[in-house]
């Protein structure tokens, strides 16, 4: 007796492990849900300026503003979640492909309600970063994120920033919906080309991609319209949108990677799109094996450059980079790789040469170049006055005329200005020279990484 | 004999001794130094300046007027920072713009050191209040009021009053900055107002400080949980991240019981 009585609470303490999983504390779903949203990039708080009412709580900075900074060194402005990390897609690269077996919960709408306002109210945020996995089907999330939004602004007087995600295949309607809501919406893109996206998200399509993306700008569009009439109208995603794409998980080019985020400025408006260097979380065979040195971070940082070519330098992709040089020198930042294959542009004469010759220099920028523009109206600049407003004289003297004379007297040829200009040491951003600590750390990503919860 | 005054590194000290200068003394290389922090030396003469609203509205107006509300922004930061040659660098930039044409554009004579001491000193202020915008921390007391804490170089409170005030007019609040003595104070739907020297009585407030609040340890699990490990960048994180604004800030305390692998 005394031992089926044994054996039977051993059965009854198994079934309880194996099948009556204890509902997780708020405190557990935090840690489970921020770790599994962490890989998302395009989180800063920025593009809207909105003062508070006077009634209610926050308000919000076009400039962004950082709250912290993670130990990876990212600036932490929002509270970066998934509503759930339950799935019904299968994304090879994803921790939380159905697939995988991880430990799964989801926030109700309440509980991220009383996240934000109470972190909000501390200062340790400017509001909210909303992703989710799927659970059931893309409205019945979507759904679920709509009332969490539609009770942070209307019953709770939320005027914070508030970022979403929208899931491919929502319905327009429901977009439409949270796009009155919230400040910001973004689609991933995910991966470069379409035959990437089928090999590496089987459940998702280029097509379900870009719909939602349209959507929402012919509705920024005509809410623009309608605000014009009447500034008091409630304004539909007044920052825009943006969207984020894998880099190094699939075998596109620059170029190709360029072309397309030059294809979203132009005919999506896209606001920014993000580049995220591929970290494995999967063993997968359709997914690169894990390479020595960490996540291609210095690949990452020559896109990102690039990126920044094209929304404030006035460049084109396809001046960039073509078929037959397709891929950025990574040892060289893309516009001084531009101007070596250009010398015929060069020396221009800085007295004379007009504001978008000039950004088109090595070692002068946006706002140096402002500055050359607007001095030259009082007097003639030399290389003195150059330095004084900012132009990196090292980089530009190969490239430059001031008075119809060169700095030094220099070649101007390809190869020695090369050698001349590597020797140069670029000054790269922390989060591209940390390489170190990215070698030490690889190892121990299955067992720290997202893992953990599992 | 060169006069110098000793007034309190306080906007009210500084702009009346701006005054009694301006007043009795426009041409001659004066001194403005702080109460405490005075290295006599001889030949010369010390004054003690009485501080008072009045003359703190005259300078005010002075300088909005003959300089430019731009200006007046720039010398009213310089002179919030954390050094000892401020007010005689906005007195000697005052004297500087007299002999311009046009004196709403001294800021732009960088080549007079003065001017660019003012500049940059601005421009430190500026920045360190920016940061202040994202890294204060408010704890919860009881009664729903939010206190927080923070130590600065410069005297930011007035620079990110309005900016709380915008932000939360709902809550009861309370900056308190503990390298100055000084808080701002924002009672619900009212206007904020600064204290210094200490009229706070924050004897009774530390007692309530002292209270639990689970959000903090809320907040510090997904500021762990954010982090990519791959990417992990201590130098990153501290370039942009100082360690020195850290001791105010939650989530870099210690956690008080060491939580279990939480999930696992
Ligand atoms: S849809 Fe794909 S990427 Fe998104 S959570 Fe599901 S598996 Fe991951």
């Amino acid at each position: 007796m005394n031992e089926l009585k044994t054996s039977l609470c051993v059965e009854n303490k198994k079934l309880n492990t194996l099948v009556i999983q204890e509902p997780f504390t708020l405190q557990e779903k935090l840690h489970i849900l921020g770790a599994a949203a962490k890989y998302d990039v395009a989180c800063t708080s920025s593009g809207v300026d909105r003062r508070n009412d006077g009634t209610g709580m926050g308000n919000a900075y076009a400039a962004g503003i950082c709250h912290s900074f993670s130990a990876d060194g990212r600036c932490i402005s929002l509270l970066k979640i998934l509503f759930t990390n339950e799935c019904i897609y299968d994304c090879k690269y994803c921790a939380n492909r159905s697939s995988n077996d991880v430990v799964r919960t989801s926030f109700t709408p309440d509980e991220v309600c009383t996240l934000v306002m109470e972190f909000y109210r501390r200062n340790y945020i400017e509001g909210l970063f909303l992703s989710s996995g799927i659970l059931k089907s893309p409205d019945f999330t979507m759904e679920l994120i709509y009332i969490t939004l539609h009770k942070l602004r209307h019953i709770l007087n939320f005027q914070g920033y508030i970022h979403v995600k929208t899931i491919p295949g929502t319905n327009g309607e429901l977009i439409n919906r949270i796009g009155f809501l919230a400040d910001r919406m973004s689609v991933n893109l995910e991966l470069p080309t379409a035959e990437s996206l089928k090999k590496l998200a089987p459940n998702k399509s280029r097509k379900k991609i870009l719909e939602p993306m349209r959507l929402v700008q012919q509705n920024r569009i005509a809410n623009k319209h309608e605000l014009a009439l009447n500034n008091r109208a409630p304004a539909f995603v007044p920052a825009g949108q943006s969207t984020q794409m894998i880099i190094g998980a699939t075998p596109e080019t620059d170029y190709q990677i360029m072309s397309v985020a030059e294809t979203l400025y132009n005919k999506f408006d896209l606001k920014r799109v993000f580049y995220s260097a591929f970290i494995p979380v999967n063993e997968d065979l359709a997914l690169p094996a894990v390479k020595q040195g960490g996540p291609p971070l210095l690949r990452e940082h020559r896109l990102y450059q690039a990126d920044w070519l094209l929304r404030f330098y006035h460049f084109q992709t396809k001046e960039l980079l073509d078929e037959k040089n397709p891929n950025f020198n990574v040892f060289l930042d893309p516009k001084c790789n531009w101007a070596l294959k250009h010398l015929e542009y060069f020396p221009v004469e800085v007295n004379k040469a007009d504001y978008k010759t000039l950004l088109r220099v090595p070692g002068i920028g946006v706002r140096s170049a402002q500055r050359i523009v607007a001095a030259r109206r009082l007097g003639i600049l030399d290389f003195q006055d150059l330095k004084k407003m900012g132009v990196v004289l090292k980089r530009a003297l190969y490239f430059l005329t001031c008075k119809g004379k060169m700095m030094y007297a220099t070649k101007i040829e390809e190869d020695y200005i090369l050698r001349n200009l590597l020797q140069i040491k670029e000054s790269l951003p922390d989060s591209v020279t940390g390489m170190a600590y990215q070698q030490l750390s690889l190892f121990d990503v299955q067992s720290n990484g997202d893992k953990k919860v599992s | 004999m060169r006069s110098i005054y000793v007034c309190h590194d306080t906007i009210q000290g500084i702009f009346s001794a701006l005054y009694d200068a301006w007043v009795y003394n426009r041409h001659a290389d004066v001194g403005i130094e702080f109460v405490g922090k005075v290295e006599r030396q001889l030949f010369c003469q010390y004054i003690d300046v009485v501080e008072n609203e009045k003359k703190v509205l005259a300078v005010e107006r002075l300088i909005q007027k003959n300089l430019g509300e731009n200006t007046y922004h720039d010398i009213y930061y310089a002179l919030l920072a954390d050094d000892a040659k401020k007010a005689e660098a906005v007195f000697q930039t005052m004297q500087a713009a007299r002999a311009l044409r046009n004196s709403r554009k001294i800021m732009e004579h960088l080549s007079n050191d003065s001017v660019t001491k003012v500049f940059e000193l601005s421009r430190r202020v500026g920045n360190e209040a920016h940061l202040f915008q994202g890294f204060v921390r408010f704890r919860e007391l009881q009664g729903g009021v939010l206190f927080s804490e923070i130590a600065p170089k410069s005297q930011v409170l007035t620079c990110i009053a309005d900016y709380f005030y915008n932000r939360y007019p709902m809550e009861n609040w309370m900056i308190h900055d503990k390298t100055h003595g000084m808080s701002l104070v924002h009672p619900k739907q009212k206007p904020w107002f600064l204290l210094t020297h200490d009229q706070a009585d924050l004897q009774q407030m530390g007692s309530l400080i002292q209270v639990e609040d689970d959000y903090e340890d809320l907040w510090k699990t997904f500021f762990q949980s954010i982090s990519i490990q791959e990417r992990e960048n201590y130098c990153c994180q501290r370039t942009h991240l100082p360690l020195r604004y850290r001791k105010e800030m939650v989530e870099f305390h210690e956690r008080k019981v060491d939580r279990k692998n939480i999930g696992s």
